[in-house]
């Protein structure tokens, strides 16, 4: 099964777009759920997140990615209606606390603009190659070479990490930590000390990486070095124009 | 000791592995062998408990560990992983043997004895530096660290990867000792020497299955069963397997050369 953000083989339209598109669609619905404050138009740009997995055929990961942001974002919820006091009450809560209708819909839109935000990045980002992203980047926008690839390599070690985390979890686990506990604030509080080892073995691998690059004359490659193939498309302006008009919407409603 | 009963196993829709029946007695020392991805770790940690069977029982001492939470099983099962980076996460490697004792629920009044006599056995300076160690001395701790509560079974998983020759040595003499002294451990090792030299039974696993169980002896010396998972023998076996049966079926240098010499005095 492949980790989060890694990149997932396919043939699909969106696997083909333009990777500087597939940079931009995000960033555009990004701005589209920020200037949003109707709640109807944040689920349909979750549903259009939604969309765009199936699309690139990858929709049990999307929707496993939803219920991963969902569950981190039913915390910010359950917050977001404790602090937020103003409004009429709709359920008096203990020691003076209640749930308003003003907490109840700022703790929706919050939850929901945060989830419908970060997907359509993490969607697209695993059907973009790093490499095709980094050279389009540096050929076509003009971005130092370094800083292309510093930026997709910092990408690439993000699966790795969590991949890392896991197996150190395991790792502990089979020594006794209780990792398996049902409770997520014990679990929590154990993960703290396993920065160690993910910090110590992440340097080494980030140390072992730099040092193999230079090897390989990184520092000698430069914008004339690159071949890059990829080119705006139609699809690529109907997938601008579709994340546009929904940018517009986020302003008008 | 371990049990395996019809265990099958698969990583989403991979089926790693395949009605496998496994019996490990108390006492031995068990190497598992195979080609990479044959499945070797995951039947490892199948029987420490971390993965759950798709179907079929895993029994350690007669007990189904399917409703066990891994972690309770720590006192009874030491495991050292194939890299000891992902084991050490404290700074000395007196914290890191307690950290150990401490969750595999050892009184805190016998911690100390334990941890001493681990940085004894493994020749470790109890305030040495984990991150600046190398990597010998990091496998040592790690290994230090799963026997320190004296867990009656020790799983290993490559041991023995990436040691130099006194290093490798070392480890595997700790090993032996320890299973001298009753401990049950089960190896998967790719050093075919090593499993000569210290296994006292194999397993061969090839394509998610058990293809064959017996002494290193039989196993090294039956050429189809090793061609079948793509193993070569040590490089005495197959010196000996050269003289097609004419000296036996040694399996140490000493007595391969007796043969020779007995050979050489009758003519």
């Amino acid at each position: 099964m492949k980790g989060f953000l890694e990149y997932i083989p396919g043939d699909s339209i969106l696997h083909r777009l333009d990777p500087r598109t597939k940079l931009l669609m995000p960033l555009i619905l990004c701005l589209a759920c920020f200037a949003a404050d109707s709640i109807l138009l944040l689920f349909v740009i979750l549903l259009f997140d939604v969309a765009l997995g199936y699309l690139g055929g990858i929709g049990k990961q999307t929707l496993r990615t939803l219920s991963k942001l969902a569950r981190i974002m039913l915390f910010l919820f359950v917050l977001q209606i404790l602090f937020i006091q103003r409004g009429e009450t709709l359920i008096p809560l203990i020691a003076g606390l209640r749930i308003t209708d003003e907490g109840l819909r700022t703790a929706a839109l919050v939850a929901l603009r945060l989830i419908a935000a970060t997907m359509p990045l993490a969607t697209l980002l695993s059907l973009t190659k790093l490499d095709e992203l980094a050279d389009s980047l540096v050929v076509r926008c003009h971005v130092p070479y370094k800083y292309a690839y510093g930026v997709t390599a910092a990408i690439r070690f993000i699966p790795e990490f969590s991949r890392q985390m896991s197996e150190i979890i395991e790792a502990q686990t089979a020594r006794g930590v209780e990792f398996d506990t049902k409770n997520p604030f014990r679990r929590i509080a154990m993960v703290i000390p396993l920065c160690v080892p993910l910090l110590i073995s992440s340097v080494r691998k980030i140390d072992g990486t730099a040092m193999a690059a230079e090897l390989r004359g990184f520092n000698l490659r430069g914008r004339h070095n690159i071949r890059c193939t990829s080119r705006f498309g139609l699809s690529d302006g109907v997938g601008i124009l579709v994340c546009l008009a929904l940018a517009v919407a986020g302003v008008l409603l | 000791m371990i049990t395996l009963e019809k265990v099958c196993f698969g990583y989403g829709k991979n089926e790693t592995l395949r009605d496998v029946n496994l019996h490990i007695g108390k006492g031995d020392f068990c190497a598992i062998i195979g080609a990479n991805g044959a499945g070797k770790s995951t039947l490892t940690r199948l029987m420490r408990g971390l993965l759950r069977p798709t179907s079929g029982r895993v029994l350690i001492d007669g007990q189904d560990i399917a409703a066990a939470r891994p972690s309770t099983l720590a006192a009874k099962i030491g495991y050292l992983f194939q890299n000891p980076d992902r084991q050490l996460c404290r700074n000395t490697v007196r914290e890191e043997l307690l950290f150990t004792l401490q969750y595999a629920g050892i009184p805190a009044d016998r911690r100390d004895a334990l941890c001493d006599a681990a940085l004894e056995r493994f020749s470790l300076d109890g305030d040495g530096d984990t991150a600046c160690m190398s990597r010998g001395e990091r496998q040592r701790t790690a290994l230090a660290s799963a026997l320190a509560a004296e867990p009656p079974l020790l799983l290993l998983d490559e041991p023995t990867t990436g040691l130099d020759y006194s290093e490798c040595t070392a480890i595997m003499e700790r090993i032996a000792e320890m299973n001298e002294r009753g401990v049950t451990v089960v190896m998967v090792c790719h050093d075919m020497e090593i499993v000569l030299d210290f296994a006292k039974t194999c397993v061969v696993v090839a394509d998610g299955q058990v293809l064959g169980e017996g002494t290193p002896a039989d196993i090294f010396y039956n050429q189809p069963l090793l061609k079948r998972a793509s193993l070569i023998p040590p490089q005495l076996i197959e010196l000996a397997s050269r003289f097609g049966g004419e000296v036996g079926r040694p399996t140490h240098a000493e007595d391969f050369a007796a043969i020779i010499r007995e050979k050489r005095s009758q003519k």
